[in-house]
């Protein structure tokens, strides 16, 4: 009997393998299973000094080795022209997936179509409990038209600094209300010495005078329904206690020309005793951090007790082509940036209660003390509106707030200035 | 048989008859050559203001085009005190710098035509202010003049003048401004001024001093004759760099204190990226190039006639 002839078959493994990995695929496209690798683009502003930029990168790098599938690049952007950063970015089609930045560009740009809400997020969040670890306020306060449009992580507050050693050589007590305000600046001053009770600054920050003053004495600029109220009583006595401020020489002359750097300059060198600066000035001044004190809240005329903060968050863009990754990195990037304190040494106040009850803020005095007496005070540039609007970006970018500080620091008329600073606010609101 | 040349029946009947002139065949290679120039230009050039003079007709911000408004954007600026005091600060500005920064570089040309010992040395000096980059040159002078601890303020109290709060004061940052600028602007006129003296006939002094003219006489009538085309030319482009001088008031006051160094190239810039309307932002732009054109064609209109 002879053998059958073996039947001469194809050669069929490079076919074999070939159907099989049909096979696999459309079965993972079947189950949903095939996973595609997703590149993502973080800016984050740069919120510290120069290890600020290193612990975000190294933050970054550790999400992409937990998620082999998402890849995220870091980008760090300069504050100079952040604005017109954004706004080209977007306008040419290459806006990041998610961003910081300023405490109303998310508001702003959701009205331009920019912006994607994270109402399914913060939903979720508050369905398991997350959202109880955000400090009261901090939330909802970017909450517009209805949605959530950023997921807060920071807050940014201006307080009161003092030079405990020119106080004490002037044997004059930490100031708690206006009238201890007024006098221990005149105690303070000797104008041919080119000592002053106060340094201030003609340019944002000293804009932010203006909008402390009137929310430690109860007023805003804007009425429950977002009308211009720059001209109410409790603006007006505000000012006008600024404006006799400076009328009394108490005021360091230069105050109007003067940007942030050279207020705080002038502090260091005692040429003003008492300025007004976000938190972290000792770490900023380390010569002389042992003299620098933060005085408690003013009480103004009234009683009442406020300072300006906004609440800086993170945001997403509708350009971004991977919506779901993208909010997964949000959530983890929330969850894990208290690197960006310790090791990267922002001097923003976490939103976070964890993260504030670290011993990284609680043995800090500077910072315990702002989250204890200011942060509970803190009030927002929309005071009294419901909620922040987009032009709330154009009223604090526009200017008019820095002329009417550069006015009431000439000594110029208050009604006259306040008047032309009402009529542009309320261009803007008009526009 | 020789080629003759095609004479019209004219031409055949005698020596005082016109030969045809016929027309060159046009070179379109020199045309084809300049395309890319032509281009460039008008990509760079007229496609920016062409789309600045459509944005200039909608309300619109860095994101959307906006809606079709007209002329009311216009309409708007002419109502605005802002834009008043902004053209009034530009002319000021041209105003001040051109004739002082003309004067002084003239002095110094006078002064540098002169043959001393280290002549070569003080013409690089003397340029300095207009080589230093901007940035540096303008901190610099904030440090001199910011505050009472500036080396300016320092002098000025040994003198029992001062301090002067330069920046801080409305009408002393004006003068600050238009000080600064005049200082970073008179090398250009000193160099080009130099450069003009340099070709003018000797002779003519030494003709002038042997008929008795005095130093002024020839500075007077052989001199400043002899400077009329260049100095027109320079007060042209110094009017118009002076319009559009954006660095200066930006980086030593941001247009204050209160909006009195702002001039019309910082409105544009706040109305654009402070304010977010790029309508408005457009149409100050697009004024100050009518206003710029208008005083070219009016300074070269002199020029013509002096000539």
């Amino acid at each position: 009997m002879k053998t059958p002839t073996k039947l001469r078959l194809p050669k069929t493994r490079p076919f074999a393998s070939l159907a099989v990995a049909a096979a696999a695929a459309f079965a993972g496209i079947l189950t949903g299973q095939a996973r595609e690798h997703v590149d993502l683009q973080f800016w984050d502003m740069i919120w510290g000094p120069a290890e600020y930029i290193d612990t975000g990168k190294a933050l970054v790098a550790q999400f992409n080795q937990e998620h082999p599938d998402i890849t995220v690049t870091y980008r760090s952007i300069p504050w100079s022209n952040w604005y017109q950063t954004f706004l080209t970015a977007i306008g040419s089609g290459t806006a990041p997936d998610l961003s910081t930045g300023a405490g109303y560009q998310a508001v702003q740009l959701y009205d331009q179509g920019a912006i994607l809400p994270i109402d399914d997020l913060i939903s979720a969040w508050q369905a398991n409990g997350k959202l109880n670890d955000f400090l009261p306020k901090t939330v909802d306060t970017l909450r517009y038209d209805n949605h959530y449009v950023a997921l807060p992580w920071a807050i940014d507050i201006r307080v009161w600094y003092y030079r405990k050693d020119l106080l004490e050589q002037a044997h004059i007590q930490p100031p708690s209300n206006w009238q201890e305000f007024k006098s221990a600046a005149q105690a303070l001053t000797n104008d041919k010495a080119g000592q002053y009770g106060f340094v201030a600054c003609g340019d944002t920050l000293g804009s932010q005078w203006v909008y402390t003053l009137m929310l430690n004495n109860g007023g805003g600029l804007f009425t429950p329904d977002r009308k211009p109220d720059l001209g109410s009583d409790r603006n007006l006595e505000a000012l006008r206690f600024l404006s006799d401020l400076v009328q009394s020489r108490v005021v360091n002359p230069a105050s109007a020309g003067y940007k942030d750097d050279d207020a705080v300059s002038g502090f260091s060198q005692g040429t003003g005793a008492l300025t007004l600066f976000p938190p972290g000035l000792s770490g900023r001044l380390p010569k002389i951090a042992d003299k620098i004190g933060i005085l408690k809240p003013l009480t103004g005329p009234h009683g009442d007790q406020g300072t300006i903060f906004w609440v800086n968050n993170i945001m997403l863009y509708k350009q971004g082509k991977h919506p779901a990754e993208a909010k997964a990195f949000l959530e983890w990037w929330s969850e894990h940036e208290k690197d960006l304190w310790t090791k990267g040494h922002v001097t923003q106040l976490p939103v976070r209660k964890s993260f504030a009850a670290d011993p990284y803020f609680q043995e800090n005095a500077e910072t315990k003390f702002i989250l204890e007496n200011y942060v509970p005070v803190g009030k927002t540039t929309a005071t009294h509106a419901t909620e922040i609007f987009p032009k709330l970006n154009e009223v604090e970018g526009e200017g008019v707030m820095q002329t009417l500080m550069q006015n009431l620091l000439q000594g110029k008329d208050v009604s006259g200035s306040v008047k032309a600073a009402s009529d542009r606010v309320k261009s803007i609101m008009e526009d | 048989m020789a080629t003759e040349a095609i004479r019209s029946p004219k031409a055949a009947a005698g020596p005082a008859s016109m030969p045809i002139r016929r027309k060159a065949p046009i070179q379109w290679l020199p045309y084809l050559l300049l395309l890319p120039s032509l281009a460039l230009v008008g990509v760079i050039e007229f496609y920016p203001f062409i789309s600045g003079a459509s944005y200039s007709l909608h309300k619109g911000n860095l994101l959307n085009t906006g809606a079709f408004v007209g002329l009311q954007n216009y309409q708007r600026l002419f109502g605005s005190t802002d834009f008043y005091h902004s053209l009034w600060f530009s002319f000021l500005f041209a105003f001040f710098n051109v004739l002082f920064s003309y004067l002084i570089g003239l002095a110094l040309a006078l002064f540098l035509n002169l043959d001393f010992p280290g002549r070569g040395l003080c013409r690089v000096l003397l340029l300095l202010p207009w080589i230093v980059p901007a940035v540096v040159s303008i901190v610099s002078w904030k440090w001199l003049i910011a505050d009472r601890g500036g080396l300016v303020n320092v002098l000025l109290g040994d003198l029992h003048l001062g301090p002067i709060y330069f920046l801080s004061e409305s009408g002393w940052a004006m003068v600050a401004v238009i000080v600064i600028k005049i200082w970073r602007s008179f090398p250009f006129m000193m160099l080009s001024l130099l450069a003009a003296l340099q070709v003018i006939d000797k002779t003519l002094y030494e003709a002038a001093r042997i008929d008795g003219a005095n130093h002024w006489q020839m500075f007077w009538h052989i001199t400043m004759p002899h400077l009329k085309n260049i100095s027109i030319v320079q007060a042209i482009l110094m009017v118009i760099w002076s319009i559009n001088d954006f660095e200066t008031p930006f980086l030593l006051t941001q247009g204050g204190p209160s909006n009195a160094t702002e001039n019309l190239i910082l409105l544009a810039y706040r109305y654009t990226f402070g304010r977010n309307d790029v309508g408005r932002g457009s149409a100050v732009a697009l004024l100050t190039l009518v206003v710029l054109t208008v005083l070219a064609t009016f300074m070269m209109r002199q020029q013509r006639k002096i000539a």
